[in-house]
């Protein structure tokens, strides 16, 4: 390796927005997406309440998912025909599976459902020539997608390649966290010690990679640079962290080693921070044996925009970069006593740094573990 | 770009087992048996019986491909990927996930049933039993041939991501790349630290593959080609 690897155009949608610029600002004012979930019963969940994207134009019978990635297509510039596009969803559209079930009474296996029809619509829609992957690992899926799509790139396979995720708001997925006692029945508060657990959120967002020549050739504005990746597996359970952050450790270190970074020139950190007891503690742990003292900045916005599952990665990468430019750490949402081993790095409010490098991780089940290091470009 | 297969494991309709073993024929039309414990493992696993079809089937695949490849026993953790390409993927879990939900409005939601409604599940399962610490990640490719997986895996391996990588295919219906129920997994490595080579999976500079000396357009093709060795 190789060649650069640029971020040369971005989207994203949330509850709080569907534009960048809205999005940041109302995060970084503090604002929260969390409100109450009406459009399934959630009479026996833990949780009631879900970061939701508002007023989506779905008719009766179809997915969510579908309209949330229009608004996302239509922030994106043409993208050459020629790009390789990748996606990450967890569950895709998923509701369809709950619409089945209302008008058969349960529930059958349709072809509709699975991860990969929403990246044939998506290849579609953007009318690229690759018929494209899905990449499924949980909670990770997007920031693995990101990844394959740097790798791609710095070896020289391809020239551009788009990455779209996406994850929403289901009956199917709140009421498994329910039963898997991992949903706080009040907003989450992701890394503060009364923390007891998640809040789920939808969204979608979409990265345009590019190397350098192609960004001279389409003349695109290199934004940031992905210089640095990793992945690795905890090898220790199925549906909770290793406790001494092993995964997450040997992750953030190859993509250090990747970047040819050192630890200390990271400026600020994108935690995963899903505000459950196990994870955000095992972040703090991994982060302190590789940085050590140092007071870095580390911030979470599942308190705000809730758990986008498979999209979590994607969204934190675009406003990973919106968080370069304006050297600003977004609020914590919630975090108001943090635990001690992130006191003095974590904050409901917004903190300001100096720095070129954020790194921004995820975890999921599976043992999954994945991360990301952002240069940043021109503003 | 070329690696080295070590070893691959197979469940099919007609039977399941490691490559050596020199029994793979190929993958037909019909029903797969479930797979059991006793199929696998000596010793009584109260994993193992947690798991849903898909996931049993899938960790079938890998743990004969690990066994076939003399990877199976370990001290330590190893930087040993799993890539695994599916269409349905956990679908029928989902399905019966769902159906524990709708009666009574979600009170009696499976958790078990739920921490499987992830296509990548079972390779967390195959992680932590075989202690490999690599990238694991399920992938839906929706190109024809298939093999976008098996291109990921060599790109892995020839980037220096994972000395080694266990990848294939893992479906309960016929509606994947193997055009039957069953599972495939093979494991790719470095030639530099190959062990016990079986054949040469190779990509050549205009992204042809080839297996055994024999060209690979399809997973079908690559089907044949592991069925005759």
């Amino acid at each position: 390796m190789n060649r650069s690897v640029h971020i040369t155009d971005y989207a994203l949608v949330t509850g709080l927005g569907c534009d960048v610029k809205t999005v940041w600002s109302r995060l970084v004012a503090g604002d929260s997406a969390i409100r109450p979930v009406e459009h399934f019963k959630t009479t026996n969940c833990l949780a009631k309440s879900a970061a939701l994207v508002n007023d989506l134009p779905c008719q009766a019978g179809e997915s969510r998912l579908y309209p949330i990635l229009e608004q996302l297509l239509e922030q994106l510039d043409c993208v050459p025909q020629s790009a390789r596009l990748i996606t990450a969803t967890t569950k895709g559209a998923i509701d369809l599976l709950e619409n089945d079930c209302q008008h058969h009474g349960q529930v059958s296996a349709a072809a509709a459902v699975v991860p990969s029809s929403m990246t044939s619509w998506l290849a579609r829609q953007l009318d690229v020539d690759d018929n494209g992957i899905n990449i499924n690992a949980a909670c990770a899926s997007s920031t693995l997608a990101i990844a394959r799509g740097a790798g791609l790139i710095a070896h020289g396979v391809a020239e551009v390649v788009v990455v779209c995720c996406a994850d929403i708001v289901s009956e199917f997925v709140l009421s498994g966290f329910s039963a898997l006692q991992a949903l706080s029945d009040q907003p989450s508060r992701p890394f503060d010690v009364d923390r007891n657990g998640l809040t789920l959120g939808e969204g979608a967002a979409a990265v345009v990679l590019m190397s350098e020549d192609a960004a001279q050739r389409y003349h695109r504005v290199k934004h940031a640079e992905v210089c640095g990746w990793g992945a690795a597996n905890d090898a220790n359970h199925i549906t909770a962290p290793a406790r001494d952050g092993c995964g997450l450790i040997q992750t953030v270190r190859q993509t250090l080693n990747r970047a040819q970074v050192k630890a200390d020139e990271v400026a600020a950190i994108s935690a995963h921070g899903t505000g459950t007891v196990y994870n955000d503690m095992m972040e703090l742990t991994a982060f302190k044996a590789i940085f050590g003292e140092r007071p870095l900045p580390i911030s979470s916005i599942k308190g705000a925009l809730g758990h986008t599952l498979g999209a979590a990665g994607g969204i934190e990468v675009v406003l990973g970069i919106a968080s370069l430019n304006d050297q600003l750490v977004p609020p914590t949402c919630g975090c108001v006593n943090p635990e001690p081993l992130g006191v003095g790095q974590i904050s409901a409010t917004a903190q300001p740094f100096s720095g070129d490098l954020l790194l921004s991780t995820n975890s999921g089940f599976g043992g999954v573990n994945a991360a990301l290091l952002l240069r940043r470009g021109q503003q | 770009m070329n690696c080295n297969v070590a070893g691959f494991g197979w469940v099919a309709v007609d039977g399941l087992g490691a490559g050596k073993s020199g029994t793979f024929h190929g993958f037909t039309a019909g029903e797969l048996a479930p797979v059991t414990r006793q199929d696998l493992f000596d010793r009584p696993d109260r994993r193992f019986g947690r798991m849903d079809s898909f996931s049993k089937l899938g960790l079938a695949a890998i743990t004969f491909a690990l066994r076939d490849a003399g990877l199976e026993e370990w001290q330590e953790k190893r930087s040993v990927g799993i890539l695994a390409d599916t269409f349905s993927g956990c679908l029928q879990t989902d399905c019966d996930y769902f159906n524990s939900v709708i009666p009574d409005e979600g009170v009696f939601a499976s958790p078990q049933l739920f921490a499987y409604t992830l296509s990548n599940t079972f390779l967390g399962e195959a992680a932590l039993r075989f202690g490999l610490t690599g990238n694991c990640q399920v992938v839906n490719c929706c190109a024809d041939d298939g093999l976008s997986v098996i291109h990921q895996a060599i790109e892995s391996i020839q980037w220096g991501e994972d000395e080694r990588v266990v990848v294939g295919f893992c479906e309960l219906s016929s509606n994947g790349a193997l055009n039957a129920p069953g599972a495939l997994f093979m494991v790719l490595e470095a030639a530099d630290v190959a062990r016990s080579s079986l054949m040469a999976l190779t990509i050549n500079q205009q992204g042809a593959m080839s297996c055994h000396g024999k060209s690979v357009d399809t997973v079908t093709m690559l089907v044949e080609v592991l069925a005759g060795t």
